[in-house]
């Protein structure tokens, strides 16, 4: 048996805060700075008028000219999220997030724990949560989800049985439903389409209809449908160490380099790193004018070389998308002891050489001897400015 | 490496400039109206071998916005742009 947790809206909560007023009018997340220009999760207010996360942002405002964009807090919402699941995986559940607002647990090894009856460990997840969630709990995850999301705050929904119960549930039920899965997102629009409205009308199609007109995505749905999923692949509860900046002033350019460097230094400065390199970090900030960037770094190798962090921190710092008052660095995962050492004779550099040396000459060999060039600064203080620098054969 | 080359670069390139006769001051840059001069400055360099270089450069502002650096040789005579 799964049971699933379901925080309708999460990322938009989050990201209105204590406005409230905003999640009663038709609102939507704005599109991350740099990012698509689609909007994010919308209020009931905004659905009505059609208006759905992953609309293009156009589309949404001539959809629904009084749509309030809120500007989206991605930082906020991890942090809120990873203190949700951190809550549900101190009751002992292996929790597997799939996305912020949305987590799966096996109730299972759960139930002696608490109670030994399915109420009991739903009961204890909601208490333990803290804030108003929506539960279900089914044979398969889908099932689960299709349950939470028609269940009421105080009322968990149960599907129980096995395959077989948890088909019949799912037949009366829209193919919107699919939407709460990643990799079936983008179906129910071309299925309402072709008038297959419900789950069940999804699990009656042909196998082979199913695959040529929907490829692998539309197996998953159809098996979805069917009452069937995937296993369970509950994450591992990750360490929290993170290190944050206040900027006593709104700070860009050079200024959030220096910033930057702090906190490399002191992260790598913490105890609780115990020698272990850092495989991936998160980089966020709060916006001067509203909102939070976030932007998960993972290394190409496992690092605990401050001046190779930087390098690779400095290059996605350079994405912010406005002066930040607040900076913080956090590990994500970690790699293996540093302990881990190079030969003597650095080998890396001389295969590096070779491969640059191939390229140049096939290069060469292409496009005639001057296709690889280098400037060589000859003069470099000469008043004259075509004695300052020459284009040189690349050697 | 045979056959390559090694090229300068920033080059002066010739430009077609009507200076003000009294004191060289350029009014058009290929065609373009200088709408403003931001900077003149002189170079003289090797004067000390046998081939020095005496020019006065001019950082000017067109008509359309652009921005241009150009030079009067003052050895040679003629007009050159450089970036």
């Amino acid at each position: 048996m799964i049971a699933c947790v379901l925080l309708p809206r999460f990322e938009l909560t989050v990201a209105a805060g204590d406005r409230e007023e905003l999640l009663r009018m038709p609102a939507a997340l704005a599109p991350e700075p740099g990012r698509e220009q689609r909007v994010g999760e919308a209020s009931p207010a905004a659905e009505a008028f059609g208006v759905r996360a992953g609309t293009p942002l156009g589309e949404a405002l001539a959809r629904c000219p009084s749509l309030t964009l809120v500007p989206p807090d991605p930082a906020g919402v991890a942090d809120r999220w990873e203190r949700l699941l951190v809550r549900l995986e101190a009751i002992g559940a292996a929790v597997e997030p799939e996305r912020p607002g949305l987590a799966c647990f096996a109730v299972r090894g759960l139930l002696r724990l608490h109670g030994g009856s399915l109420e009991h460990v739903l009961g204890a997840a909601r208490h333990a949560l803290r804030q108003p969630a929506r539960l279900g709990a089914g044979p398969s995850r889908f099932c689960a989800l299709a349950a939470a999301s028609r269940a009421r705050v105080r009322r968990p929904e149960v599907v129980a049985g096995g395959e077989a119960e948890a088909a019949a549930y799912l037949a009366p039920l829209p193919v919107a439903l699919l939407r709460g899965r990643r990799e079936t997102a983008q179906l129910p629009e071309p299925l309402a389409r072709l008038g297959i409205e419900t789950l069940g009308a999804l699990a009656a199609l042909p196998t082979a209809a199913v695959a040529d007109r929907f490829g692998a995505a539309g197996l998953l749905a159809r098996e979805l449908a069917c009452g069937r999923d995937g296993r369970l692949a509950p994450r591992r509860p990750p360490e929290r160490l993170a290190e944050e900046l206040e900027l006593p002033e709104a700070l860009s350019g050079v200024q959030l380099d220096h910033a930057l460097r702090l906190l490399v230094d002191r992260l790598l400065a913490r105890r609780e790193r115990r020698g272990r390199t850092l495989r991936t970090v998160v980089l966020s900030a709060a916006l001067v004018e509203g909102g939070t960037w976030r932007e998960q770094v993972p290394f190409r190798e496992a690092l605990a070389d401050p001046l190779r962090m930087r390098l690779a921190l400095a290059q996605r710092l350079a994405l912010l998308p406005a002066p930040a008052e607040r900076l913080r660095l956090a590990v994500e995962r970690f790699g293996p002891h540093a302990s881990d050492q190079r030969s003597l004779l650095d080998e890396a550099d001389d295969v590096r050489r070779a491969r640059l040396r191939e390229a140049v000459r096939q290069a060469r060999a292409a496009a005639g001897p001057d296709a690889a060039l280098r400037v060589l600064a000859v003069e470099a203080e000469s008043r004259v400015p075509e004695r300052r620098v020459v284009l040189t054969p690349f050697e | 490496m045979s056959g390559a080359r090694t090229h300068r670069l920033a080059r002066p390139r010739r430009a077609r400039v009507e200076a003000r006769p009294a004191d060289g001051r350029p009014l058009a840059v290929d065609g373009r109206a200088v709408d403003a001069v931001r900077e003149s400055w002189l170079v003289e360099d090797r004067w000390w071998n046998g081939s020095p270089v005496r020019r006065r450069y001019w950082e000017v502002v067109t008509t359309c916005g652009r921005n241009l650096v150009v030079f009067h040789d003052l050895r040679g005579g003629g007009w050159f742009a450089q970036r």
